[in-house]
């Protein structure tokens, strides 16, 4: 795998060798430091020795030779030689001595310095020793030894006195002080070693153990004069040296100076070997350092990276699998924490899913869950009975105590459900009060034979804290594959058949074919219906009212007709419904009062005074607005108030009382009349009745049409009648098909009859000449 | 303080010899250019008296040392080198008057050395390299080396005339110097030289400081000897 960067590996392994580092640099740096101050030390110190010994050395070795020239001095041979002044013998004998002992220069002078015989260039023999003073008893070397620069060469001269036994004369043997003694005496002391001769005219000759090209960096700056004083170091050729030096001689006209070398390069080479030794121990550290570090990070990088795939496996769903981390430290317990927070969230999830598919209140699968199931046995084409109930009538539950006991009644009403069903039903609730039951293998008469166990089971009323409740079930039922092939289909017929079944005696209906093409009408009416009016496809009908006592016709009810384009004319017991429940009647009941108005102010130009009735539907009864709408219409129009007549039904007026009441007074303060339609039909008691602004009744035609003297109807039209009239209000009969029964409205006193006996509904026109010929010709009801 | 005995002893024995008995005496104080007396120098008397014979002399080697550090003899005198010490010594001149060569010897060599030559002899020893001697030969008959006051004295000279001749290890450049003349009567007679040296007069050279190496080797060869 990868690291990337930013890794906990990276970064730890990272640090750590950060660390040793920082730590090996600070130990190399102050090793290196305390090394070379050291090294530096022990070369002063070695050079300050090496001096000492150096210049012990010297003294020594003059020492050494000068007893060699003490012997030649003390030669008795040699010593008669020069007593008796044999110059021949004398030198002879000294070179002689000089070869052996290994001197390069041999002189030999008498007692006054005079040089009696010698093998130095520019020293002949009778000429005078010109270096008495640098052989004197205070030269560096002690007395009887001196060095001086002979033809710019430092020379290392000893000198010895013959005595015969009194000092007779004086030999003096000189050694060159160059490369082999140099070389002699850095064998010695261990150090380099330099002889300068620099004469104050500049000229200058070195001898040195030093390199040629070491020495040639040297020379200029000495030729200059500009000698180390004391201790000092040297920078040679790009190597270093510590240098100290030896005057040994001071003449006037030259200096010789001897110089030891210490070589920092040579002190310091050991420190190499150090250097490289660190370097070994740092890269070793360094390695095992980064070996652990990764044995470490991989110690928790391995883990954790572990617990980011169990955190990506959760976020992908898989809650099943545990995380295996058996530590005992803080991975571990997070380790922990996952397994927990693994098993939360699938509890939480599973418990969410169940709440998609589900109905909280009852637990029972809700729309989504029901349609799936429906779907998975279509899948597997197994033939299903669906049944779809109804129940109306928790609206009472609340209205009588509340959200609770609404629940209450659903598990209690859901609990008789599911106790009549048989093992392998399925029920989902989808909506409120809606309920779908889904049975395997189950055909029609089986299916129906269900149907009605449930409804009598749920006929049984319902007793909530106290109350007694009768919850109105129905129950639709749709077959697959008869039904419907997809349970697109089979939901709706089912639904269809549910309702269908709320007209059908025993409340239970099966899907009858063709059934939903009814649905798809109505759908199309009531989506048209909202344009019906702009499209010029509604149009009134008069149908004429008779004032039996007068026989005259004054009055008309004004009745909506729809022709659609495509159903032709729909009659309104089928769209008037279908506004209701879809909210669109106030629309329409607008549209009429407008037409009417303008019917009648066309009819009041042509000298034809009708007053006509219309429909006011409970909806228009909430809209408080409604009297300022119509009396703007009516001034629009120049239309009196007097010739409108609102009908309105008793259960209008029960929803919202006081709003009803509200706009009633209203409208009857324009002077518009008002009628209850349908009277007979509803609860209203005549306590109600009288406190509505009406001025007359209107009886439902089901009590007219088949009147006659001894039926139960009568009874009821005739006290309906006197009651009226004891209260004031006019009586209209509407319905009337036979003339018996008109003669009997007359005898009971009836105050206006509508019909078919009389006219069924006209057009305007129609309408108009209708009433035009009536007037002309004499009454005659037949 | 042996030492300054015996050269008492012997410096009173060399003027017992050459004293002649008729004559009178003559003292003399040698001095040098400070006042200071004037030890190991040589006063010597030159007279047309003719001299006898010189008797021989001796120059012992005694404690590594010539003994007397100054010796003044006659032309012609044979001196022997007796060695009183129990080291062999080789004795030997470089000088002029003089050239010898005293081979390793123990005893005295049964030759004497005959000085026949005027002059200064310088005495060395071969192989002790600090001993150093010096013989003066005359041929003045009357001579005599200072004590350590600077004294000389001839108890007999005879009345004359004589010249004066001084001699020091440090005269300058080693020769005699001429002292002027003496003229001696039967009175005693008392002089003081004065003699202006090159150098600080210096004292006979001593034998170096024995080391505890040379003690034990030394009694260790006595010890060995019968």
């Amino acid at each position: 795998m990868l690291l990337s960067r930013n890794s906990v590996h990276a970064r730890l392994t990272g640090l750590v060798a950060l660390l040793l580092l920082s730590v090996i640099l600070a130990l190399y740096v102050s090793v290196r430091l305390v090394t070379e101050s050291a090294i530096r030390q022990g070369a002063s110190d070695r050079l300050a020795v090496g001096l000492r010994v150096f210049e012990q050395l010297l003294d020594t070795r003059a020492a050494q030779l000068r007893d060699g020239v003490v012997v030649l001095a003390a030669d008795f041979g040699f010593r008669e030689a020069v007593a008796s002044g044999d110059l021949p013998t004398m030198h002879s004998v000294m070179l002689n001595q000089a070869t052996r002992i290994g001197a390069q220069i041999a002189l030999l002078m008498d007692d006054q310095e005079r040089i009696l015989a010698s093998n130095v260039p520019g020293m002949p023999a009778g000429a005078y020793f010109p270096h008495t003073a640098a052989l004197a008893i205070d030269s560096t070397l002690g007395r009887g030894a001196g060095v001086v620069v002979l033809g710019h060469e430092p020379y290392l001269l000893v000198e010895a006195e013959i005595r015969a036994p009194l000092p007779i004369a004086r030999v003096v043997m000189g050694f060159h002080m160059g490369q082999d003694m140099a070389a002699d005496l850095r064998s010695l002391v261990n150090l380099e070693v330099s002889f300068a001769a620099i004469g104050r005219t500049g000229e200058s000759h070195v001898e040195s153990t030093l390199a040629p090209d070491e020495v040639r960096v040297l020379l200029p700056a000495w030729q200059a004069g500009d000698l180390p004083d004391g201790m000092e170091e040297l920078e040679l050729d790009g190597r270093s040296y510590l240098t100290d030096e030896l005057v040994l001689a001071s003449e006037p006209d030259y200096r010789m100076i001897a110089f030891v070398h210490s070589s920092l390069d040579e002190a310091l080479a050991s420190f190499h070997e150090l250097d490289s030794r660190m370097l070994l121990i740092a890269l070793t550290a360094l390695l095992v350092s980064l070996l652990g570090a990764q044995l470490l990070a991989r110690s928790i990088s391995k883990p954790v990276r572990q617990l980011a795939r169990v955190a990506e496996r959760v976020g992908q769903g898989d809650y099943r699998t545990p995380v295996e981390l058996h530590r005992n430290d803080e991975l571990g317990s997070l380790a922990g924490a996952l397994n927990h927070m693994q098993a939360a969230i699938a509890e939480r999830e599973r418990r969410l899913a169940h709440n998609a598919l589900h109905d909280p209140l009852t637990g029972l699968p809700n729309r989504a869950l029901a349609i799936e199931r429906l779907e998975n046995a279509i899948r597997t084409e197994r033939p299903l009975a669906l049944l779809h109930l109804g129940a109306d009538g928790f609206k009472a539950v609340y209205d009588a105590c509340g959200a609770s006991c609404v629940e209450t009644a659903i598990q209690t009403f859901v609990h008789r459900v599911k106790s009549a069903l048989p093992a392998g039903a399925s029920l989902a609730r989808p909506v409120v009060d809606e309920f779908l039951v889904q049975v395997d293998a189950l055909g029609a008469d089986a299916s129906v034979g269900l149907a009605d166990r449930l409804l009598q089971a749920l006929g049984e009323p319902l007793v909530i804290e106290g109350h007694e409740f009768r919850i109105e079930t129905r129950c639709g039922i749709a077959l697959y594959p008869i039904d419907g092939v997809t349970a697109d289909d089979v939901l709706r017929r089912a639904a269809i058949a549910m309702r269908d079944a709320a007209a059908q005696p025993g409340r239970l209906q099966l899907y009858q074919q063709g059934r939903d093409h009814a649905y798809d009408r109505q759908i199309t009416l009531v989506r048209d219906l909202r344009h019906a009016g702009e499209r010029g496809e509604l149009l009134l009908h008069f149908q004429p009212k008779l004032d039996i006592r007068s026989g005259q016709v004054q009055q008309a009810e004004a009745l909506l007709r729809w022709q659609h384009p495509a159903f032709g004319m729909v009659s309104p017991g089928e769209f008037i419904p279908l506004a209701e429940r879809t909210g669109s009647i106030q629309h329409l009941t607008a549209w009429v009062i407008e037409a009417v108005l303008r019917q009648l102010a066309q009819w009041g130009e042509r000298g034809v005074s009708v007053q006509v009735s219309l429909n006011i539907s409970a909806e228009d009864l909430m809209s408080i607005d409604l009297p300022d709408r119509v009396r703007d219409l009516l001034g629009r129009y120049r239309v009196p108030a007097e010739q409108l007549v609102f009908e309105i039904t008793e259960s209008a007026v029960m929803q919202d009382q006081g709003r009803a009441l509200a706009v009633l007074n209203g409208l009857r303060a324009l002077g518009i009349h008002l009628s209850v339609d349908d009277f007979g039909t509803g609860y209203s008691s005549l306590a109600q009745l009288k406190r509505m602004p009406v001025q007359e009744l209107k009886i439902d035609q089901s009590f007219i049409r088949e009147l006659d003297e001894a039926s139960d109807d009568a009874v009821i039209v005739r006290s309906t009648i006197d009651m009226s009239h004891a209260l004031g209000l006019k009586i209209v009969a509407e319905g009337i098909e036979h003339g018996h029964s008109l003669d009997l409205l007359e005898r009971w006193g009836c105050d206006v009859a509508q019909g078919y006996l009389i006219s069924r509904p006209l057009p305007a026109a129609a309408f108009e000449h209708w009433l035009a010929e009536r007037q002309r010709l004499p009454v005659s009801v037949e | 303080m042996s030492r300054t005995f015996i050269r008492r002893l012997v410096a009173l024995g060399v003027c017992l010899l050459a004293a002649p008995v008729e004559a009178g005496p003559f003292s003399a104080t040698l001095v040098d250019a400070q006042g200071a007396p004037l030890a190991h120098a040589v006063l010597s008397l030159h007279a047309e008296t003719p001299a006898g014979t010189p008797a021989p002399a001796v120059l012992d080697q005694i404690d590594k040392q010539f003994v007397p550090y100054v010796l003044s003899v006659r032309r012609g005198t044979a001196v022997s080198f007796p060695n009183r010490d129990d080291i062999r010594h080789q004795v030997y001149s470089f000088s002029e008057p003089k050239r010898f060569e005293l081979r390793l010897y123990q005893g005295t060599p049964s030759e004497p050395v005959v000085f026949d030559q005027p002059g200064v002899v310088v005495l060395g020893c071969n192989i002790h390299d600090w001993m150093l001697g010096y013989v003066y030969v005359t041929d003045d008959p009357w001579h005599a080396v200072s004590d350590a006051q600077g004294r000389v004295r001839f108890d007999d000279l005879p009345p004359g005339r004589y010249r004066v001749t001084l001699w020091h290890p440090q005269s300058p450049a080693g020769q005699p110097q001429p002292a002027g003349e003496l003229a001696m009567t039967d009175a005693a007679l008392k002089r003081r030289f004065t003699l202006d040296l090159a150098s600080p007069p210096a004292t006979p050279p001593a034998a170096p400081a024995s080391s505890p190496f040379a003690d034990a080797f030394q009694s260790k060869s006595r010890a060995a000897q019968p």
